[in-house]
């Protein structure tokens, strides 16, 4: 618990390997695995199951057979077929057994799309796979974003079915029949087994001690060399040691029944450590090994001639503590009732430049181009969105005399005296451009009085018995003037829940906001000697117009699962069942 | 009516980071000393295996006078020449009393250490809670009024204990 709100770099580096294991800080070799795979930050397995109702009845003699076709639609509008179902026959209600999985990422907008189709008996002989989908009676289509599933408190969405072409025109849709999603999240991503293990016996490595044994403990993978999973620390001079606890994601090591190599190793400053043993053992054969309370004999591959026998050794492993515990997950807490709050600040700074003029950052095109700021607004706001159920998002704007008012740093954007809020991403551009011609630009650009009244917001929602998480977006083109108030107040934000992603637009240099990400230096300190208790800020450079600015706002985005769960988890706070 | 003078606070010295002695990481045996007042302190437990990151997750139940504003955290590390203080922080009540969050609020906090120099020393890690009986909590969010003093918070906080004294 202690390691959740401490210096996470920091602390792993001091204690280093996994006898400090943080569930939100993996250890690298994890995270290397998982990144060659693709898989970035915090992931979840999502299963999806589907079920049907008054599908339409294509069939002449019979009612329809119906199979459904599961894609994933790109940004650019592709579509990528997910899986297929199995076909079900003579049904309008089908329930249907195949299941997909897919990787839920928090931060794109994952949309699918669901095609239902009639497969006609002369096909049935063929496997699903091969059908060819031209062929068959198309029943209907309907699309989703994943998160519209995910945070749905029972985890599942009906959707009205359309056909193809009434989806274009805007005509009231026949009732073609219902489908509804299911999004079960895969019990093995939370669960998390604990061990503590010890040997007894090991041989004498070192020639004037004792051996100094530590554990690696690797998943063994088809024709290929083991991957690390997890490493104790290095007990010295012992040659019966009993190492901390370990821990396991389920998922980290496949499933329960995955082979796993459990290495002896005596520890040489010089890093060539000698295997001093090993054994094969799944975890469900180390909970036996736990149960029984014997323990198991280790083996070393020894040359003998040409080949490497087995030599089984006197020294054996015993596992003393051996316990499983289900850990809630980010989506876990969704569908418990929390939710995500966005709120939005702009710098309305002269250094933007005249947003009359067309090098303006602020510039407003008539071609309908959208310029930096709204850029930022729309890609993270339309991930965001789905994660806040009223879709009312305070918005502020900084660094400009409203209506020829004093300068102000922290005004509403809406132009009210009263409230800050909009209504949905629209509503924020709307009094984005109307903010343009109302405020005069001026300056200097300070952060902290923005983040106070995000902090304000975010208190008097836990004051209110709120169960919410805010990400306040603040999108600048310039270096902030008034660094150490910025720090105070993000210091004192550190203990609520509030996360903070700050979008730097233009060619500024933008040095002093990389400090305020701590995840890039030292941990922020305020005047007085206060350390933020947690990393609650994200900065990014959103420059490039042509490439990669999709990647930025996830690199932007990536990081508020964690922050959120450092947050909820450290004060143990359990999402409501539901 | 001691209760109306003090308050009850949980403190839970979680960790410490890149301790230094002179300059030095400190091997073993840091522990930390909480002061409310001059003459009144708890410690934590020796840690004797984080080194100069020490972990001591351990809950010390403090009683705050009303007037203090500031509570003292003395890491400390034993050593053969006797106890020696290694860094000091003072957390003004203010961070974790009063505001607009529920008073009962569990407050993450961390803090600088200064050594007797006031050179900048580790950063020490703990959990702050305000201890409420039941019937003063509902009474917090209705009044909703921020608080910077500790002394005006003792006003209201008193104000508070007669409102609830209604039937609810």
């Amino acid at each position: 618990m202690g390691n959740c709100c401490s210096d996470q770099a920091g602390g792993r580096a001091a204690v280093g390997g996994a006898s400090s294991y943080n569930p939100n800080v993996p250890n690298e070799a994890i995270d290397q695995f998982l990144k060659s795979r693709g898989y970035n930050g915090l992931f979840s397995q999502i299963e999806l199951s589907y079920s049907a109702a008054d599908l339409r009845d294509r069939d002449v003699l019979s009612k329809s057979d119906p199979m459904l076709v599961v894609y994933t639609k790109g940004r650019d509008g592709v579509l990528e077929e997910l899986g297929r179902t199995e076909v079900i026959l003579n049904s309008l209600n089908p329930t249907w057994i195949t299941k997909h999985t897919i990787t839920y990422h928090f931060e794109i907008v994952q949309t699918l799309v669901f095609h239902a189709y009639d497969v006609d008996t002369q096909f049935h002989s063929v496997e699903v796979k091969m059908l060819k989908l031209d062929e068959q009676q198309f029943l209907g289509e309907a699309t989703c974003a994943l998160s519209e599933i995910v945070t749905k408190s029972n985890r599942s969405l009906t959707l009205d079915l359309v056909h193809r072409e009434e989806s274009t025109r805007s005509t009231c849709p026949r009732n073609i029949g219902k489908l509804t999603v299911r999004a079960e999240e895969s019990l093995s991503s939370k669960t998390t087994t604990e061990m503590i293990l010890r040997c007894s016996d090991l041989e004498y490595k070192d020639l004037f001690s004792k051996s100094d044994p530590f554990l690696i403990i690797s998943k063994e993978v088809e024709n290929g060399t083991p991957i690390p999973v997890c490493k104790t620390e290095v007990i010295k001079n012992d040659l019966k040691p009993t190492w901390k606890r370990v821990f396991l994601n389920i998922q980290q090591v496949g499933s329960k029944d995955s082979p796993l190599v459990i290495e002896c190793f005596n520890f040489n400053s010089n890093g060539k450590h000698d295997l001093i043993g090993k054994i094969h053992k799944s975890l469900a054969d180390l909970e036996k090994l736990h149960s029984s309370g014997q323990g198991e004999n280790l083996f070393l591959p020894t040359l003998v001639g040409h080949d490497y026998h087995n030599k089984t050794l006197k020294s054996q492993l015993f596992v003393e503590k051996f316990s499983q515990s289900v850990e809630h997950t980010f989506l876990d807490y969704l569908a418990g009732g929390c939710e995500l709050n966005f709120m939005v600040a702009i710098d309305f700074t002269a250094s933007n430049g005249n947003p009359r003029l067309p090098d303006s950052l602020h510039y407003i095109d008539p071609s309908g181009r959208p310029n930096a700021y709204q850029r930022a607004i729309i890609e993270v706001g339309e991930v965001l969105q789905f994660y806040d159920s009223d879709k009312r998002f305070p918005a502020w704007g900084f660094g400009a005399r409203p209506i020829d008012g004093p300068v102000s740093h922290c005004f509403n954007l809406n132009g009210s005296s009263h409230y800050c809020e909009v209504e949905g991403i629209q509503g924020i551009m709307m009094a984005y451009t109307s903010a343009l011609l109302n405020v005069s630009l001026a300056g200097p650009t300070l952060f902290g009085p923005v983040i106070t009244n995000a902090a304000l917001i975010a208190s008097q929602s836990l004051a209110s018995g709120g169960r919410k998480y805010f990400v306040l977006l603040i999108i600048t083109d310039g270096v902030v003037t008034d660094l150490q108030e910025t720090k105070d107040a993000l210091v004192k934000a550190s203990d609520l829940p509030l996360s903070i992603l700050i979008v730097g637009v233009g060619g500024a240099d933008f040095k002093e906001m990389e400090i305020l990400d701590a995840d890039k230096g030292e941990r922020l300190e305020n005047s007085t000697g206060r350390v933020a208790s947690r990393d609650i800020v994200q900065f990014v450079p959103f420059r490039e117009v042509q490439s990669g600015e999709i990647a930025v706002v996830q690199a932007l985005l990536a990081e508020l699962p964690t922050q959120f769960l450092t947050y909820m988890r450290t004060r143990d706070i359990q999402p409501l069942s539901s | 009516m001691a209760s109306t003078l003090s308050r009850t606070l949980e403190i839970t010295v979680i960790s410490g980071e890149d301790l230094r002695n002179d300059r030095r990481p400190i091997k073993k045996n840091a522990f930390v000393v909480v002061r409310t007042d001059p003459y009144n302190s708890r410690r934590t437990d020796m840690d004797t295996d984080g080194g100069s990151y020490p972990k001591w997750n351990e809950k010390l139940v403090v009683d705050l006078p009303m007037h203090a504003q500031f509570i003292t955290l003395e890491v400390q590390c034993k050593t053969s020449l006797g106890d020696k203080t290694v860094g000091t922080a003072r957390i003004p009540v203010s961070d974790f009393v009063g505001g607009y969050v529920p008073e009962s609020y569990l407050h993450f906090l961390s803090y600088r250490l200064r050594d007797h120099n006031g050179e900048r020393n580790g950063i020490v890690n703990i959990s702050v809670r305000v201890k409420v009986p039941e019937y003063a909590s509902c009474s917090r969010t209705e009044l909703g009024i921020p608080m910077g003093m500790g002394v005006a918070w003792g006003q209201r906080n008193f104000g508070g204990g007669i409102v609830t004294g209604v039937p609810v």
